[in-house]
């Protein structure tokens, strides 16, 4: 378990509308400070400027979907170390193995429950090393 | 010269063979059976043997009685009486015999016996009478031995030796009283006596051959003929055998063309070479042509040209493994140009060289199964993220406003914000639970199967539902101790199972009411049951109550919610982990729903 508590949350989302909601949850519910990114190719350069404790992804976006990015993260040194959660509507057995072989910390299926996501990020969070 | 040695040849050739037959014929004879024939045959020859010794004797005892030693003769005479008693009582005893085969070398003996006591009488009136006698009776009694010892070739025939004893003991005594006679017209007689008897026993040995061999022929014969008969009666049952077998060929060969002929998948008889044979009627339509245009051509031209290399593949695969292929999927090109998809099963016909003779060929139009498959395949995947994501929004949306993290809201406009949230959730129920069972049903849901505690699990999904039997005023209570057990299961799923049952018993359960949750062994497995006293379940409904959107009427539907999947996915995930759920009236009223599991022990 990470020493400081959760704090800083990256968000990489097409969605606007589940960007707000997220947004919301995080800030409202879990007082956590939030980035949000709608373009997955400019992820990595916020992320780096942002300095995250830990980021989520959405798996299914236009250009670059979740999985891509994640690899493309784990190969920046400013990037590869973060803990990576996936949101994702796709919750097949086969697909939350697939993430947790990849290195994902966690996955959290959509629909979420934006009254209890902040708790389950900082479950994630808690288990992390 | 060349032709007649070439026949001559054949004709040796056929002699030998015919001759090898024979012998083979002569030896099925049963060499025990031949020699009970012969001895039948002495035996029935007897009493021509007693009745000539008795009628000779007679007349001969009158002839020597008045003149000679009168004692001695009625002695003989005792003597022949005596034999002919003996020879008849033998006689008796053979006929009364019940196993005349196996003890024929015993008869034989005692007939030995009998005629050597014959001849010997005879003997006796030579030894003794003779000398005395005057010419006249010398020449009678010479007459009289010759005429017994010729009368006993065709008697005794059928044994030469017993002929040689019998004639022995006629002609031994005869030839020593002719020998010391004194006088050399009867040595000279005496001396022609031996050669008379080694002719007649002469004669008697080649009779004896003829009789023996007539005898083992018999035999042969009788043995040939019943083997015969026996060889006729399993030909004729052969040939009813296999008329029956002809005939259900024949129906069957019938019933497989009209079964060919009237399916309705295409079925094609292809040469070996890859020809059309021949095609049913289903093959015509769906590919567009009439038979005459395939029939005689390439197979081929019913294959896309880019399937030509996996059709040569295939068609090398048939010819050496000789077995048949199911479930080649191979597109077909129509008359028309236009292409199928269709499912093929060939299959080699081979023949009792194991040669492949013909290849039967079935397809069936498979495109729009296809078609609909990949369709339903894009329906479930639409469903899994188009509808979630929107839903997502909404659900989150409502659920903010509805935690009140974003201020209150007006009591009348929260009211409506709660109703809009727990539909949207019943949406998303619905959309899961059609997700899940068309998952479970194409048999692509992966369970994770762990050893894992039941009363843990039983504990938790209590704590879990909870909320949701408040909502419906219903408490969940463990009913008793709920003791330690293991099952092998996924943990998620059970819960599922778990969380649908107790939902059930939640929504239909009166205001106030108490679910009550046990745990128990059932022989091997653990049964996990959940008691409500609902109103129960409707006779009609029982039958289907574990079916697909199933509910007992719609208006408790409308009133409490529910896709109607809930029971069918439990049904299925219980027996996808090797258990097994049912239902059953409670005592007092209400229902009582339980699965089981196989236990396992810690």
């Amino acid at each position: 378990m990470p020493a400081r508590p959760l704090n800083r949350i990256c968000y990489v989302e097409d969605d606007e509308d589940i960007q707000r909601i997220v947004r919301m949850s995080l800030e409202r519910v879990g007082k956590m400070t939030v980035a949000v990114v709608s373009d997955p190719t400019q992820a990595i350069a916020m992320i780096a400027e942002f300095h995250p404790d830990l980021v989520m992804l959405d798996w299914m976006m236009p250009v670059m979907d979740g999985p891509t990015l994640f690899r493309q993260m784990k190969l920046r040194p400013e990037t590869s170390a973060l803990p990576v959660v996936f949101i994702t509507a796709r919750a097949s057995q086969p697909d939350l193995e697939e993430l947790k072989t990849l290195g994902a910390a966690g996955t959290i299926s959509k629909p979420f429950s934006p009254k209890d996501l902040p708790d389950q990020l900082r479950a994630i969070w808690a288990a992390l090393p | 010269m060349n032709h007649s040695t070439t026949a001559n040849g054949r004709e040796t050739g056929l002699e030998v063979s015919t001759q090898a037959v024979e012998a083979e014929i002569r030896d099925r004879a049963d060499p025990q059976q031949v020699l009970a024939d012969r001895v039948a045959q002495l035996y029935r020859q007897m009493p021509i043997a007693i009745g000539a010794t008795f009628i000779a004797g007679a007349i001969a005892t009158f002839e020597l009685q008045g003149r000679w030693l009168k004692e001695l003769v009625l002695i003989w005479w005792a003597i022949v009486v005596a034999y002919s008693a003996g020879a008849s009582l033998l006689l008796y005893a053979y006929y009364r015999s019940s196993d005349k085969v196996g003890t024929a070398p015993e008869w034989l003996r005692w007939l030995g016996i009998a005629a050597l006591g014959n001849g010997a009488s005879w003997g006796l009136a030579g030894g003794v009478f003779f000398r005395s006698l005057s010419d006249e009776q010398q020449v009678f009694l010479a007459f009289l031995f010759a005429g017994m010892a010729s009368v006993g070739i065709p008697v005794y025939a059928a044994s030469w030796p017993i002929f040689a004893l019998y004639a022995a003991g006629i002609l031994g005594p005869f030839f020593y009283v002719l020998l010391t006679f004194g006088n050399r017209l009867f040595v000279e007689i005496a001396l022609l006596v031996p050669l008379f008897y080694v002719i007649n026993v002469a004669i008697a040995y080649r009779l004896t051959q003829v009789f023996h061999s007539g005898y083992r022929l018999r035999h042969a014969y009788g043995k040939l003929a019943q083997d015969h008969r026996a060889l006729n009666r399993r030909l004729e049952r052969q040939l009813v055998e296999l008329e029956e077998a002809r005939r259900q060929v024949e129906a069957s060969g019938r019933k497989l063309a009209l079964f060919a002929e009237r399916a309705p998948i295409a079925v094609l008889e292809l040469q070996p070479d890859g020809t059309v044979a021949e095609v049913n009627h289903a093959a015509e339509i769906l590919f567009g042509y009439a038979a005459a245009e395939l029939v005689g051509g390439p197979m081929k031209k019913l294959v896309l040209a880019e399937f030509h290399d996996e059709f040569d593949r295939i068609w090398r695969q048939l010819q050496t493994s000789r077995e048949s292929i199911a479930g080649l999927k191979i597109r077909n090109p129509r008359r028309d140009g236009i292409e199928l998809t269709c499912e093929w099963t060939v299959t080699p016909l081979v023949n009792f060289q194991k040669e492949v003779i013909a290849v039967i060929a079935q397809g069936r139009d498979v495109t729009a199964q296809l078609e609909a498959e990949r369709m339903k395949k894009e329906f479930t995947s639409t469903l899994s993220h188009e509808l979630r994501t929107p839903l997502t929004s909404i659900i989150g949306s409502l659920q903010l406003i509805n935690s009140g993290v974003m201020g209150d809201v007006d009591k009348e406009i929260g009211e409506l914000t709660v109703v809009a949230e727990r539909n949207s959730q019943r949406l998303l129920d619905l959309i899961n639970d059609i997700l899940d069972i068309e998952k479970i049903e194409s048999g692509k849901v992966t369970l994770v199967p762990e050893v894992m505690r039941v009363d843990e699990l039983v504990r938790e999904s209590l704590v879990l539902n909870k909320a949701f039997g408040e909502r419906f005023k219903v408490s969940f209570q463990s009913h008793g101790d709920i003791p330690e057990r293991r099952v092998h299961a996924d943990r998620k799923r059970l819960l599922q199972v778990m969380t649908n049952l107790l939902s059930n018993a939640a929504k239909f359960s009166p205001e106030g009411g108490i679910v009550e949750i046990s745990t128990e062994d059932a022989g091997a497995n653990v049964r996990i049951a959940v008691h409500d006293r609902g109103s129960g379940i409707p006779e009609a409904f029982r039958a289907r109550i574990f079916g697909r959107f199933t509910q007992a009427d719609s208006t408790a539907t409308r009133q409490k919610g529910g896709s109607g999947l809930g029971l069918a996915i439990c049904k299925r995930l219980v027996e996808l982990m090797r258990g097994r759920i049912g239902f059953e009236d409670r005592p007092g009223g209400g229902t009582t729903f339980w699965f089981e599991l196989p236990r396992r022990t810690a």
